[in-house]
């Protein structure tokens, strides 16, 4: 009986120790399995996270930089949020995100900095089986965000479309149920153009909408749209063309209605010349004049936020300059336009204050 | 030792978690109270944060799918215990317990591609038609993200579950106590109702109060089907938001500081549902087994 429970009590140590061993001998090999990866690219490697928006354009960077200067690129595109938490909490070298850093988040990312590094547009995708392009206005859009307009024969929507014959259908609202860039620029437009939907709802990466159904991501956006007949919803224009969806011309405030394109980016990218301390830009809905004309009024800056203070600053500079240099050029591709010189020439500086 | 150690985890674990959960919860338990608890407003930018929308939202969804699970799998397990033939019983079975393998995310996504589109062009035109009296069908759904199809995803997802477990209880009946009320001329329909129900009294309203758990805690898949609006509808056919879903929905993406603590408190309320459901299953087995022993 004794010598039963002994050797029950030796079967167990021995499993335990089994699996103490396999456990050791798993985390041993991966570790030596990371050191030899890190062996074989010389020049080493940089890792970031955040937002989705310039995914696609960092997608190509991660290519054409390692096949130039041989340093590897990790980007995780687990959304602006998450970016930002993952540059306070120092688990990534650098951060994207679409929306700037509130004065909240600068408090605890401390020693934080952002610059704007990529530029692009928010469409208005919409589903009605018309075959001309509609058009929309921005106090249109905020009272039909704000649930004040509900129908699709609405008297405003028809007179800005004159010759359409709009049928009588229902509009469904349709907005990004998680925190997102591209809510950001659409709900900073909105607040621009309608002062209901200033003191109402206000702009953020989560707002509290008045009206509508959520969505996770531009895919759950772009999937209800094109699922329910008369729904209108938002999403980065290169994902509004890669999935064929409608969008409109959008009426800008020299009085054109322009669509979400290389031209009119590249009109609005100019609106806001003036930093803020923090390197916000803002250029939403471009004031009326000449050079504004061809602008199209929903277009962002995206930021990269990097730490003052990086173990990593002598990869991630160079990295960086390139980014906004060099390259910009594989942007047009993907609907990003190149940044304008004076965003470039901010950045350089700005990086100046990165050290290791 | 080796298993009063591993029971022992599991308590240690739980206060941990609790723990955790509060300390994380806790700036924004000061600052809201327990109005958040009854406050409908989700605005981040007036830093204004409430529960209740979540809580009712939660509560007709879970509350929804128990009442068609219930009938359905009491039915499916009394079917395949009673009724169907050897061979059938087998096959069948193994079918229904497959449906709790789906992940809820591809239950989800087909939520969104056959349900959603399903609901608004047959279910919903239907239903309203012929009960639009009832407030809960009162309104026309235009989009297949309503509260109904968050409902029908966890009728689905729960039926297995309480099914699977009704139909071990039925098969424990003792032979010997149907065999005595047939030979009473009892009819088949009078032994399910007065031996096999009775005797597996305990363990039915146990496995409810399992898919009830299952269903309150559901996040994707609610997520992806439910609308995500926040706002308190009668209709079912309207957009709506659970606890869970919301917490899926906004924790990545959450900008301030406090808008993250207000979703750890949705989880901490979260957390207190399920802890009061699971008190409850153990005190309905216990009074009601103690009054009825099974040999």
């Amino acid at each position: 009986m004794r010598g039963l429970m002994r050797s029950k009590k030796n079967g167990r140590l021995a499993a335990a120790t089994g699996v103490v061993v396999a456990i050791t001998t798993v985390a041993a090999f991966s570790v030596a399995g990371a050191q030899a990866g890190s062996a074989r690219s010389s020049a080493g490697e940089i890792s970031g996270a955040g937002a989705t928006f310039p995914a696609p354009l960092i997608a190509v960077w991660q290519q054409r930089y390692e096949a130039a200067k041989g340093v590897k690129v990790n980007y995780n595109a687990i959304g602006s949020g998450g970016g930002i938490a993952a540059i306070t909490q120092k688990t990534v070298d650098f951060g994207a995100s679409d929306a700037p850093l509130t004065s909240d988040q600068f408090g605890s990312c401390n020693g934080c900095v952002q610059l704007p590094w990529v530029l692009s547009a928010t469409s208005v995708m919409y589903n009605m089986p018309l075959k001309n392009t509609l058009r929309m206005t921005g106090p249109i859009l905020a009272d039909i965000y704000l649930g004040k307009i509900k129908n699709w024969n609405d008297r405003r929507i028809k007179s800005i479309n004159p010759g359409v014959s709009i049928p009588d259908q229902n509009i469904t609202v349709v907005y990004r149920s998680d925190g997102s860039g591209t809510t950001y620029n659409f709900t900073s437009y909105l607040n621009t153009v309608s002062r209901e939907w200033k003191s109402k709802v206000g702009k953020g990466t989560t707002v509290n909408w008045p009206t509508g159904v959520g969505a996770r991501g531009s895919s759950g956006v772009s999937g209800v749209i094109s699922r329910t007949e008369g729904a209108i919803g938002y999403a980065d224009i290169a994902y509004a063309l890669k999935n064929h969806l409608k969008f409109f011309a959008m009426k800008n405030r020299a009085g054109r209605f322009t669509r979400p394109g290389l031209v009119g980016i590249r009109a609005a990218s100019q609106a806001d010349r003036k930093f803020s301390p923090t390197n916000e830009l803002s250029i939403v809905n471009p004031p009326p004049g000449k050079r504004f004309l061809k602008a199209y009024p929903i277009c962002t800056y995206s930021y990269v936020l990097l730490r003052t203070q990086s173990q990593k600053a002598a990869l991630l500079k160079p990295f960086v300059t390139w980014a906004l240099t060099t390259g910009q050029q594989y942007g047009p591709n993907l609907v990003f336009q190149p940044v304008p010189a004076y965003v470039v020439a901010r950045g350089k500086a700005t990086l100046k204050k990165v050290h290791s | 030792m080796v298993t009063l150690a591993a029971a022992l985890s599991g308590l240690v674990l739980l206060i941990l978690i609790a723990r955790e959960l509060l300390t994380a919860a806790w700036p924004a338990m000061d600052r809201f109270g327990l109005d958040f608890l009854t406050t409908k407003a989700w605005d981040p930018n007036k830093k204004l944060f409430g529960a209740a929308t979540f809580i009712f939202g939660t509560a007709v969804t879970s509350f929804g799918a128990l009442l068609l699970a219930t009938p359905i799998s009491i039915a499916i397990a009394l079917f395949l215990t009673e009724l169907a033939p050897r061979g059938v019983r087998g096959a069948v079975g193994i079918l229904v317990d497959m449906l709790a393998a789906i992940p809820s995310v591809v239950l989800g996504l087909w939520g969104i591609l056959v349900l959603g589109p399903f609901i608004v062009h047959t279910l919903a035109p239907a239903l309203h038609g012929t009960l639009g009296f009832l407030p809960i069908f009162s309104t026309e759904p235009s989009v297949g993200s309503n509260v109904f199809a968050a409902i029908l995803v966890l009728t689905i997802m729960i039926v297995p579950i309480i099914s699977s477990i009704c139909r071990e209880l039925f098969l424990g009946v003792p032979q010997e106590l149907k065999d005595g009320a047939l030979a009473l001329g009892a009819t088949r329909w009078e032994v399910v109702r007065g031996v096999v129900f009775p005797y597996a009294r305990a363990g039915i309203a146990a496995a409810l109060i399992l898919g009830l758990g299952r269903a309150v805690g559901e996040a994707i898949a609610v997520t992806q089907v439910i609308g995500n609006n926040v706002a308190i509808h009668w209709s079912l056919f309207e957009s709506g938001d659970t606890l869970a879903s919301r917490i899926a929905s906004q924790y990545i993406g959450a900008d301030t500081n406090l808008q993250i603590q207000s979703l750890v408190y949705l989880a901490v309320i979260l957390l207190v549902f399920s802890l009061v459901a699971n008190v409850l299953a153990q005190i309905i087995v216990r009074r009601v087994a103690g009054r009825h022993k099974p040999a």
